[in-house]
């Protein structure tokens, strides 16, 4: 496998020596003033407020190294698109999914076990991160900073007057959404058009009603996706009668209008949609609730995964710098704004004052009972948003799961045979 | 003096070549080394011979925009062409606040294509759905492609009519006079005498149509994003959504070889086929 493996390096390495390096030579270096430059680059573009106020502090505290955190659009691609040119920042702040895990395999990340502000992170964010490696690589690849939680959020206001109590499990859940239908009130509404959005409740149900390394076993070629997502497909299905006329019709945008407008009772989306729902509605009190997919209410678990993460490039040259900014964004302070703005949970340890939007959820948080996005090991090429917006569209189940897992062999191909190839060798 | 005037035709030309080889061909060529690996946008990767292409071949997403692009761009071809060449008789003829019409009827070109979809997307989602009390249009899967179809002729009618307009004007008032003497006036007139000295400009707005529209990307990502159900997907959306932001660069750039290989073979073909049909006054 590997003799016929070229790098891009080496390509470009040829390139290169025709004297193109003089040019090339781009980020990293020092600046005049004697400075080390850090440039940081995150995918948090809803964040970037709080990261302009957090690089200024920085700067103002710091004498000898200079740091820029950009949040630019689609920032994902942004990267790929620089990685191409073999232009790599110091930093990159990007979520724990399947990202990731490419980075990782290609060798761009840095391993930061050696940075002590590692011991700080509360350990089950770092296997988080570990289960989102293709293979088992050493080392440690990134810096979990703040997680998500995704469930389903209400208008407590609205639920307090009608005296309406918290679901803990499905059939609770179906029940409460016909008490509020029947006191004339949209329990649900979805911005389906918005393919991503179909995730939202995907995630929350499927970490309740499929393993949590369902995807890994597939890879190993042990299950199908057949086998496990049948009740989650037909749950999410369940949901539509709750909601209004046409989903497929309104985007995410609508439905946070929607529901910061009072039109509708609750919202199965994550924590990460509530600065965009007070935009709307400033004022509104929201909180959420873990979703209840299962019978028993103890078996319940919370949708949370590594939202953030700092992580370092292995073409940055000025790493002991990279730590020190990274150490900054974790400590006390800037982790309290930025958890604050953000309605996230901080995945280091410490005594944090969490946004009252996570009220519901708080007590699964403290005990970690959590587990990750399934769909941060999805491909994303093989577009498993819009197959589930598709088969909400035409309720055909069998065919949504034939589909699935005939696509994820295809899309995973070459995933799939170094996982193999890797079980083969190690025994 | 011969010598010095060459020369000065190669400064010109020179850079120009240097430029477009630099940023046309050379990626063009890399692109083409790429359709032959699994390379994913960085990291490295491994030759992987024709499969891209035979995969190419088996797969149904990729089939689908293939369909839904040739459809969109034939139906809007013709759309656009009936649509501007109408509008073009009627501003060339002889009527009050004719120039003002024209710079009015303008206006959709120099709009931009997302900020035209943005809006679109509105209109189709709120205004037309309350008036005719149905459902989006954009969240039908079997009837959205319409809504883009509208979108894309409403943009593009503009330039087409503007060319349209310039083709009429170079055919001579005395041949109409002549025309008339034999009889052809209304249809006849059109059929006989216009349509086929402005043959020219009819080939040069189906050739760029064609290619404009098989090329569709803003409007989709302005109004459905590919959606729903994946069915407005066009070819150079799933290039770019798959190639860029998801992880098959290498897949995606045999797609991208096989499309780039279809759109010259569709306008060598169309040009000559309507180049044959014109006439010399």
């Amino acid at each position: 496998m590997s003799d016929n493996t070229i790098t891009r390096r080496g390509f470009l390495g040829l390139v290169g020596a025709a004297g193109a390096t003089a040019v090339l030579a781009g980020c990293g270096g020092s600046s005049d003033s004697g400075k080390t430059e850090i440039e940081v680059v995150t995918y948090k573009q809803e964040a970037v407020k709080t990261f302009e106020r957090l690089q200024d502090l920085f700067n103002e505290t710091h004498d000898d190294i200079h740091v820029t955190i950009t949040c630019p659009n689609d920032a994902t691609t942004v990267l790929r698109t620089r990685f191409i040119r073999e232009d790599y920042p110091d930093i990159v702040g990007i979520g724990g999914d399947v990202t990731f895990s490419n980075f990782v395999d290609a060798g761009i990340l840095a391993d930061v076990s050696d940075f002590d502000g590692i011991s700080q992170v509360k350990q089950s964010y770092l296997d988080t991160l570990d289960k989102l490696e293709f293979v088992p690589t050493e080392g440690i690849y990134g810096v979990p900073h703040s997680a998500n939680a995704a469930g389903v959020l209400y208008n407590r206001a609205m639920f307090r007057e009608h005296g309406w109590d918290i679901p803990t499990t499905w059939s609770e859940f179906t029940a409460l959404c016909e008490t509020v239908k029947a006191a004339g009130i949209l329990p649900l509404y979805l911005g389906f058009k918005d393919t991503w959005t179909t995730l939202a409740p995907w995630n929350a149900l499927a970490i309740e009603l499929a393993p949590s390394d369902v995807c890994q076993q597939v890879n190993a070629g042990t299950t199908t996706f057949a086998e496990h997502y049948r009740e989650v497909a037909e749950k999410e299905y369940a949901l539509l009668q709750y909601a209004e006329d046409g989903p497929f019709a309104y985007g995410y945008n609508d439905a946070c209008t929607a529901f910061a407008n009072g039109e509708s009772a609750m919202y199965t989306i994550g924590s990460y949609a509530v600065p965009q729902i007070r935009s709307v509605n400033p004022d509104m009190d929201i909180d959420s609730f873990v979703m209840p997919a299962v019978e028993n209410a103890d078996d319940r678990i919370l949708n949370s995964g590594v939202d953030l993460q700092f992580c370092v490039t292995a073409a940055c040259p000025h790493k002991e710098a990279a730590y020190e900014v990274i150490r900054f964004l974790i400590e006390h302070d800037s982790m309290q704004a930025y958890v604050s703005d953000q309605n996230a949970v901080p995945c280091v340890e410490g005594d944090f004052e969490l946004p009252d939007v996570l009220d519901g959820m708080r007590e699964f948080i403290d005990e970690g009972r959590t587990a990750d996005f399934q769909d941060h090991y999805y491909p994303s090429e093989m577009a498993v948003d819009a197959q589930i917006q598709t088969f909400l569209i035409d309720g055909d189940v069998d065919k949504f799961l034939a589909k699935f897992d005939s696509d994820w062999t295809r899309y995973n191909r070459d995933i799939i045979a170094k996982v193999q190839d890797y079980y083969a060798t190690q025994g | 003096m011969g010598n010095n005037r060459q020369r000065t035709y190669y400064l010109m030309l020179i850079p120009i070549l240097v430029l477009f080889f630099c940023f046309n061909t050379l990626p063009l060529l890399r692109g083409f080394f790429y359709s032959f690996t699994n390379f994913r946008g960085f990291g490295g990767y491994d030759m992987v011979g024709l499969r891209n292409y035979i995969d190419l071949f088996q797969d149904a997403r990729v089939g689908n925009s293939y369909l839904f692009t040739f459809k969109l761009a034939l139906v809007s071809t013709l759309a656009v062409n009936v649509i501007s060449l109408a509008m073009a008789l009627a501003l060339n003829s002889k009527i009050k606040f004719k120039s003002a019409l024209r710079g009015m009827y303008f206006i959709p070109n120099i709009l931009g294509s997302l900020v035209v979809g943005y809006i679109f997307n509105y209109f189709f989602t709120y205004i037309v759905p309350f008036l005719t009390n149905t459902t989006s249009i954009l969240a039908d899967a079997k009837w959205a492609w319409v809504a883009i179809v509208v979108v894309c002729a409403w943009q593009s009618i503009a330039m087409n009519t503007i060319i349209y307009i310039s083709g009429l004007q170079t055919v001579p008032e005395d041949v109409y006079e002549a025309g008339s003497l034999d009889g052809a006036t209304g249809w006849n007139q059109f059929r006989y005498l216009t349509f086929p000295l402005i043959m020219p400009f009819f080939t040069i707005n189906m050739v760029l149509c064609m290619k404009n529209f098989m090329m569709v990307f803003d409007q989709i990502m302005a109004l459905t994003s590919g959606g729903p159900a994946q069915s407005t997907e066009s070819i150079s959306f799933l290039i770019y959504s798959n190639g860029m932001a998801g992880g098959q660069f290498g897949f995606q750039s045999a797609n991208a070889v096989v499309f780039f290989i279809l759109i010259v073979t569709i306008s060598v073909l169309q040009t000559r086929f309507l180049n044959s049909r014109e006439e010399q006054l």
